[in-house]
């Protein structure tokens, strides 16, 4: 049994939606990490299907480029959380200014 | 093998001497003597190779075709190597009396023998490019000798202006290069003379030739370019004998005897080099007869001395131009040595007002001198009668009547002044010790009289021990040279006595014919000679009655007065080339640099990198105002450029598809 790409599509756009609507309106670093990883979940998800439904299988490649590179990032945004946190001991993101030009 | 010696000695020397003058001390001397004495040598043993047909030659560098550079030793060059080594050596020799107790004495001789490298470098290549390297490095040797005594400002103003004034030659010979290069397609002589005809068309020649003369024109001091040689008489006796009397100033000569094919196809640059080289005999020897300094006086004489030779390559009579240069190399060089022994030994007085009297004083200066001057004034059986009189005859030949009359006068002006300078130097009574002011000597420091203080004795590096003038006789390092210079004074004139003499098989074939026929001359050279012989008899008359007579003689304090006083501004300021040039290229280009620094430097480029750095300053606080620290924000803003993105592309391929 197979389910049509349109639900796939659909599942992914949810996705990608809570996602950047996590990263935009929480304030706790870990939190938005965590909705980036939705978002490149909802990514995937929609290379997978496509890839399936025209049979190229580039897209099942390039998913696999999209977790490596997924990995990397949560090994390095969890090591500036960690470091920040070290530093300023509360976890509201927007205190974590001192970059402003 | 040897044309590597005599070509690579001089740097070797120059070299050593300036790595190792504080060590050598007065050593530096005698080996800077010796490697050119050796040099002279070589040259000599090469005789059979560079009289032989084509002469020798030896390649140094192929690098394109066309650009060969090698060296070459033909008989043109080999008249010049001689001189620039033989009396360079002697000079050389000369110059460790002359320079003895100089605190650079190893600098000197290390100067000197570079210098011998760069012009033996601008005589022996075979290429158009070499030359130019040589005639470029004669000039920084020149300008380092001049500005020998650096801590006189005089001294460096003088070797400034020579160099800046010899540029503008190379530049001209420069444009000359480029257009035979552009033309044939290569820089040895020998294929520019076999092509040059079917490359130029005849006004095209004359372009070139006139870039090459522009080069000699600043190198031999031909007017107008001529200014720089009397200031160069700033730098030590000895170069003044070698550089601007001997060798460099007669660079021009060779140069216009090298290209002598180009010449005899260019009546225009024949015209114009004889012209000119006639105009300044003139003018020097006329300027020659307003001079108080003993060396500006020889100064002035070597300018017009070179306009007779460059009157001789110009007009076609090459071997008489030549010939002319060699002579002239032994005079002269004999009359600044003379000169020099004067200077020396009453401790660096040039002004001959207050010479005077010499003759028993130093009368192995005065025989030196005494020949020299009947040299130059062309008296029968000396050398400068022969080749003078070849020249002027050659002018004559040639059909260029007007030449041949201002060759003839100058030739009677030239005794004029050269009388005078031997007869108020070395005849009457001594003046050093009469009160400058009487001799109308206003300026004692102006007019170049050395202040007697121990202080300024020192500070002007110049043999600190005299301090008094005494009247010593010269060291034998000095006379010898001197002695040696007065045999071929006297006697290489006979080299071309005769219409086939030595000189003139030496150079048979050698130089093209002028392409037209020679027009003949009105008179024979007998009567040309008895005329010439009368004007200079009459130029003594006038500089005996004026000095030397008894009558002269006697009131000659207030003779010199007078005349200092009555001497034409127009003289003393030597036709105002000096001021012409400070009114017209001078003034207007510091006035340019004025403007550029008050108003392009501050109002356009420095405006220019202040709007710069105002619009990034700008834009930085612009971009800057966007970086608000908040992560949130940012990841909004990549929100909103994903949208974007996205929308564009939703759009655009809706639109496509349908």
């Amino acid at each position: 049994m197979s389910v049509a790409p349109e639900n796939y599509v659909l599942l992914s756009a949810v996705l990608f939606f809570i996602g950047v609507v996590g990263v935009i309106a929480r304030r706790n670093p870990l939190i938005m990490l965590m909705s980036i990883e939705l978002l490149f979940n909802a990514a995937n998800l929609a290379l997978v299907t496509y890839a399936r439904a025209w049979a190229n299988n580039a897209g099942h490649v390039f998913a696999f480029l999209v977790i490596t590179v997924a990995a990397a990032e949560a090994a390095i945004g969890l090591a500036i959380v960690a470091v920040t946190f070290r530093r300023m001991p509360f976890v509201d993101i927007d205190e974590v200014s001192a970059l402003k030009g | 093998m040897l044309l590597y010696l005599i070509w690579l000695l001089p740097l070797f020397g120059g070299v050593l001497l300036w790595a190792l003058g504080p060590q050598l001390r007065s050593w530096a001397g005698p080996i800077g003597s010796a490697l050119i004495g050796v040099a002279f040598a070589a040259t000599v043993m090469q005789w059979n190779d560079a009289t032989a047909p084509g002469g020798s030659h030896a390649v140094l560098v192929s690098w394109l075709p066309g650009w060969s550079f090698g060296l070459q030793l033909d008989r043109l060059s080999l008249i010049w190597s001689l001189i620039i080594t033989g009396v360079g050596f002697l000079i050389h020799v000369y110059s460790i009396g002359y320079m003895d107790g100089d605190r650079a004495f190893a600098r000197f001789f290390a100067y000197m023998n570079f210098f011998v490298f760069a012009m033996m470098t601008l005589v022996l290549s075979d290429n158009l490019v070499g030359l130019l390297v040589g005639w470029g490095l004669v000039g920084l040797a020149s300008y380092f000798l001049i500005g020998f005594w650096f801590e006189r400002p005089s001294a460096v103003a003088a070797a400034r202006k020579a160099f800046v004034m010899n540029v503008v030659g190379d530049v001209g010979i420069m444009f000359a290069i480029f257009y035979v290069v552009a033309k044939v397609g290569s820089i040895g002589y020998a294929d520019v003379f076999a092509h040059f005809q079917a490359a130029f068309t005849p006004h095209e020649l004359f372009l070139v030739c006139l870039g090459l003369f522009i080069g000699c024109a600043a190198k031999s001091a031909q007017i107008p370019l001529h200014t720089w040689l009397p200031d160069a008489m700033e730098g030590p006796t000895p170069v003044s004998a070698l550089i601007h009397a001997a060798t460099m100033v007669t660079a021009g000569v060779y140069l216009v005897a090298r290209f002598a094919p180009l010449w005899s196809a260019s009546a225009d640059a024949r015209e114009l080099v004889g012209a000119i080289g006639a105009l300044t005999a003139l003018a020097g020897a006329v300027l020659g007869c307003a001079q108080w300094d003993i060396k500006r006086i020889l100064a002035y004489s070597t300018m017009s001395q070179i306009g007779y030779m460059i009157m001789g390559v110009g007009i076609g009579a090459y071997d008489a131009g030549v010939f002319h240069f060699f002579t002239h190399a032994f005079f002269k060089a004999q009359l600044f040595l003379g000169s020099g022994i004067v200077i020396h030994a009453l401790a660096n007085e040039q002004d001959v007002r207050r010479m005077g009297g010499l003759r028993t004083r130093l009368p192995f200066a005065f025989v030196a001198m005494l020949v020299g001057v009947l040299a130059i004034s062309g008296v029968p059986g000396l050398s400068g009668f022969f080749s003078k009189d070849a020249v002027v005859y050659g002018a004559l030949e040639s059909g260029h009547p007007w030449l041949y009359a201002v060759g003839v006068v100058t030739a009677g002006i030239t005794a004029y002044y050269m009388f005078r300078l031997l007869f108020v130097t070395f005849f009457g009574a001594y003046r050093g010790d009469v009160d400058p002011s009487d001799l109308g000597i206003r300026h004692p420091e102006l007019a170049g009289i050395p202040s007697t203080s121990p202080a300024a004795a020192a500070s002007s590096g110049r043999h600190p021990e005299e301090e008094e003038p005494h009247h010593h006789a010269p060291s034998w390092l000095m006379s010898v040279p001197v002695g040696i210079l007065i045999v071929p004074t006297i006697a290489i004139g006979w080299l071309d006595a005769g219409p086939n003499g030595p000189w003139k098989q030496f150079f048979a074939g050698f130089f093209p014919r002028a392409s037209e026929a020679a027009a003949g001359a009105p008179i024979s050279e007998t009567i040309s000679t008895a005329l010439v012989f009368v004007v200079v008899a009459i130029g003594f008359a006038i500089a005996y009655l004026r000095y030397a007579a008894p009558a002269a003689l006697r009131e000659a304090v207030a003779r010199l007065r007078r005349e200092t006083i009555r001497m034409p501004a127009v003289l003393v300021n030597a036709y105002y080339f000096d001021a012409a040039f400070e009114a017209l290229l001078v003034r207007p280009a510091r006035a340019l640099g004025a403007w550029f620094y008050r108003s392009v430097d501050p109002h356009v480029i420095d405006a220019g990198v202040r709007e710069a750095a105002w619009t990034s300053q700008w834009l930085g606080h612009l971009f800057r105002s966007f970086e608000t620290g908040l992560v949130r924000a940012y990841a909004l803003s990549i929100a909103f450029g994903v949208v974007c993105v996205v929308a564009y592309y939703a759009f655009a391929f809706a639109g496509g598809a349908r």
